[in-house]
């Protein structure tokens, strides 16, 4: 018997004008299967959403057609509107015969409107329901890292009730962290204290990462701690592997005593029996990298510091000052009211050095002039890199990193602390984004995507919505290796045989799978070959 | 042959940008019809064939900017198969029926009606 | 597995030119692993094929179906009815599936829409490399586990030649890499480099008689 197919049209509170309902519906209702055709003025209001349930529960419609406004907006609106009158939501189909048809169109649109209708009709035709169900997941959550990002990522989860655990692979916790306070100008002893003393983290040093596999919910970490490996499971993985710096200096002049890096420069100023205090110091960033916050920050730091204990001259060359950051406006000021005097300059200063000083030359843009000074200690301009072993570790979790080696975000604007692979998170330096300010946005960001993914021990996910048929599957391994989002893997089936799986809850529902799989055994529910076509054949009917 | 132009949109680029075309009453032809998908990389180069058996006389595949695909590869993969679509119908010296791949944002409307007007000349220069 | 390209479409029409009515029949083993010839080709040649209104061209009609393995009688029998109703049959199996086709149905014509080129695997989705020469009389035990009939232009047994280019690269094909440097590294790898000091003698190409036939022992 054929399936019923209900239509139900909108005219959006009678804001559509150039479409002649009447004579829509009547050219609709001739379509084979369609066993109801109604108006309404609004459809997407309470009005019209029970008259739409009970149209559904009396005619005993199986499909639903809704020719209205677009899809982007209403149609989670109208799923569930079919799940209260008792349908699976995936039985709907839309015809946007507004904003793509009355809308984007001069004059009587009719014509359009009703082939649209009909496209979505044979759509509908063939849509199979999709069901939900709660997957349980592991409620643990693995930290990489050790320092200021890693840190308070953990205390974070800690304090929502996701037992945490923090994986450095230093001998000791939060080592560089305590540089960067100084660096960026707070304290980090109470962190610190906090977290050793947390119960609900346990804290791993002098351990590695050697192996990862699974998905969300169910990832299989194994850990290597002194001559022993075992491994482990977690629901969600942070990734906060910070970064490093390397001088963006010409090789001959990298070993020279008096050139340093900004913690270095720290380190002299922490050093109460230095020798020999600096008189002259030079400042240099912003040149090579553009992402300058952090030496900004530091460069204001460390001049206000050494200004204050050994009341040096200080030059700052750089090509501008990110002070966007809380407070930094107000670091700059001070500088400048001590005296730090700032040098605005296009093109890179020329280094060299000798005879105990370094000299740079360098154009300031305000003065015009040829600025030449001899100082004592140059803090050189640092690039900034990924930590040691981001490349190794993107690859044993399979996700991608971006142009300059930092973890690839999935969408720079919307989702800027998640890797393709859900469950994947990361942090801190490890991003790229070295905005300190920020880091402590981002791990909260994520910890309510944590909290929200795992901490009622399941999360509701659609079931088979992509799936591979076992018997037609050859285990080509193409759609294993083409899931960008890593949401494939290959199982063991009944009677021995090996086939590809898709995961539910790792899977993002692109359909690349699908198109590429050359069995064609992979139903996509509601983009299968035979939907798209359904739409596609349906043209030649005009 | 119909004169329709078949488009197979994105639903996180082509399609919401086609609905902002809507919103900002900007004109398309009245012969277009849109086909929504979950990313281009879903497209395959059946329906796009298939298209042109049932009339089509013009095909578009539009997905989200370079870099910028949230299913990292769809929009290579689906610039791929529009290449080897071309090709299969060069082949087969398809009478000027075209097929053309672009890249758009979502806040994108007038990109949208261009690459539909530009699909509507090649067609035009054609001849059809 | 069995690596097939599709053949040029030239060649295709002037096989099928006579013909109105044809069935287009796939293979979902090796072809369709390697995407030449499996349920998708053959969707995407009969849409071609219907499509295809150069030079004068009449409209035919075509058929399309799909075994699981061409070159199994049983599965072949399944296409019967089909084969009945059309003029020719274009296959896009391997040579072994098109043979199996002609067997079945004598009287009709049956063409290869595929050329049949080596065995391989894929090197990466979408690229496949020839590995294996089926000489039949298989030495990898002794070359690390690569093959020189096929990946030394000059098939050598005793390699590398004299010409090998800077970077390990073939005389012949600078693309390529000598087949020697690698099978050398493989066996320095594992330590077996005195099997690099053996002298072996010509190989015997007639180990395998062709055609080939092979009785397995009773299971």
């Amino acid at each position: 018997m054929e399936t019923k197919i209900g239509i139900f049209l909108c005219n959006c509170g009678e804001a559509i004008r150039n479409i002649d309902f009447a004579a829509t519906k009547e050219e609709v209702a001739q379509i084979p299967g369609v066993s109801c055709v109604n108006l309404s003025s609004n459809l997407c209001l309470k009005e019209g959403k029970e008259k739409m349930i009970s149209c559904i529960k009396e005619e005993n419609i199986e499909k639903v057609v809704v020719a209205a406004c677009s899809p982007e907006f209403k149609e989670h609106i109208f799923r569930q509107v079919l799940e209260d009158a008792g349908l699976n939501g995936h039985l709907f189909s839309t015809a946007n015969i507004r904003e793509q048809c009355s809308w984007v169109h001069d004059g009587d649109v009719t014509g359009k409107a009703v082939e649209l209708i009909k496209m979505a009709v044979n759509r509908a035709r063939l849509l199979q329901p999709v069901e939900k169900k709660k997957f349980a997941v592991n409620r643990e959550v693995l930290v990489v890292g050790g320092g200021f990002a890693a840190i308070n990522a953990a205390l974070q989860l800690s304090r929502v009730g996701l037992r945490t655990t923090l994986l450095e692979r230093e001998a000791i916790l939060g080592s560089e962290t305590a540089e960067l306070g100084s660096l960026c100008g707070f304290d980090i002893s109470s962190m610190m204290s906090e977290v050793e003393g947390d119960e609900n983290i346990e804290i791993l040093t002098s351990a590695e990462v050697t192996a990862a596999a699974g998905k969300i919910g169910d990832f299989t970490v194994r850990i290597r701690k002194g001559g022993d490996e075992a491994s482990h499971k977690y629901g969600a993985v942070v990734l906060a592997t910070g970064y490093q710096t390397k001088l963006a200096l010409e090789s001959e002049l990298k070993s020279d005593v008096n050139i340093v890096s900004q913690k270095k420069l720290c380190r002299m100023l922490e050093n109460p029996n230095l020798e020999i205090r600096p008189r002259t110091i030079g400042f240099m960033f912003d040149f090579s990298d553009e992402n300058s916050r952090l030496p900004t920050l530091a460069t204001l730091n460390n001049a206000l510091a050494a200004k204050q204990k050994w009341d040096s001259e200080i030059y700052v060359f750089c090509k501008s000052l990110k002070v966007d950051g809380p407070g930094a406006e107000k670091l700059y000021r001070e500088a400048r009211d001590c005296g730090v005097v700032f040098l605005k300059c296009e093109a890179r200063p020329r280094i060299t050095a000798g005879n105990g000083r370094v000299k740079i030359e360098a154009k300031d843009v305000f003065l015009g002039e040829d600025t030449i000074l001899a100082c004592d200690l140059l803090v050189a301009e640092e690039l900034l890199l990924p930590s040691e072993g981001t490349e190794a570790l993107s690859s044993l979790l399979n996700i991608r990193r971006d142009s300059r080696g930092f973890y690839q975000d999935e969408n720079v604007h919307l989702y800027p602390v998640a890797s393709e692979k859900k469950g994947i998170f990361f942090v801190g330096g490890c991003r790229g984004d070295l905005d300190l300010s920020r880091v402590l946005t981002d791990v909260s960001s994520v910890v309510v995507s944590v909290y929200e993914l795992l901490s009622s021990g399941n999360i509701l996910a659609e079931v088979e919505r992509v799936k591979v048929d076992p018997q037609k599957c050859v285990a080509c391994l193409t759609c294993i290796r083409v899931c960008p989002h890593d949401a494939i893997q290959l199982v063991r089936v009944d009677g021995g045989k090996e086939v590809a799986e898709v995961f539910d809850l790792a899977c993002d529902a692109c359909g690349i799978c699908a198109a590429m799989c050359p069995a064609k055994a992979i139903t996509f529910q509601g983009y299968r070959d035979e939907e798209i076509l359904a739409q596609v054949e349906t043209i030649e009917e005009s | 042959m119909n004169s329709c132009i078949v488009a197979f949109c994105c639903e996180h680029s082509a399609y919401p940008a086609a609905d902002l075309a809507g919103k900002l009453k900007l004109h398309c032809p009245e012969s277009l019809r849109i086909i929504r998908v979950p990313c281009a990389g879903r497209v395959d180069v059946i329906h796009i064939l298939k298209a042109f058996e049932n009339g089509a006389v013009a095909v578009l595949v539009l997905g989200c900017e370079d870099g910028a695909c949230h299913h990292i590869t769809g929009n290579t993969r689906a610039k791929e198969r529009v290449k080897y679509c071309n090709m299969l119908l060069k082949e087969i010296e398809a009478d000027g029926r075209h097929v053309a791949m672009f890249n758009l944002s979502p806040n994108e409307p007038h990109k949208f009606v261009r690459a539909v007007n530009e699909i509507t000349k090649r067609i035009k220069e054609s001849g059809r | 597995m069995i690596i097939a390209e599709r053949k040029p479409m030239e060649e295709i029409r002037q096989m099928i030119a006579p013909y109105k009515k044809l069935l287009l029949a796939g293979c979902a083993t090796c072809v369709a692993v390697c995407w030449a010839g499996g349920e998708k080709e053959v969707g995407i040649l009969a849409s071609q094929l219907r499509l295809d209104q150069s030079k004068g061209r009449k409209k035919i009609s075509v058929l399309e179906a799909t075994v699981e393995r061409q070159c199994e009688k049983e599965m072949v029998e399944e296409l019967r009815d089909k084969v009945q109703e059309v003029d020719a049959v274009l296959s896009l199996a391997c040579g072994s599936g098109v043979q199996t086709m002609a067997e079945m149905f004598e009287d009709k014509p049956v063409f290869p829409a595929v050329n049949t080129t080596f065995i391989g695997m894929p090197e990466r989705e979408g690229l496949w490399v020839e590995m294996c020469g089926a000489c039949g009389d298989c030495f990898l035990d002794r070359t690390g586990g690569i093959c020189p009939i096929v990946r030394c232009a000059k098939g050598l047994l005793n390699g590398p030649c004299g010409g090998m280019r800077k970077g390990g690269k073939c005389e012949i094909d600078p693309e390529k890499d000598c087949a020697w440097v690698l099978i050398y590294r493989r066996l320095e790898k594992q330590g077996r480099l005195d099997l690099m000091r053996e002298y072996y003698p010509p190989k015997n190409y007639r180990a395998v008689k062709r055609p080939g036939r092979i009785q397995a022992a009773k299971a």
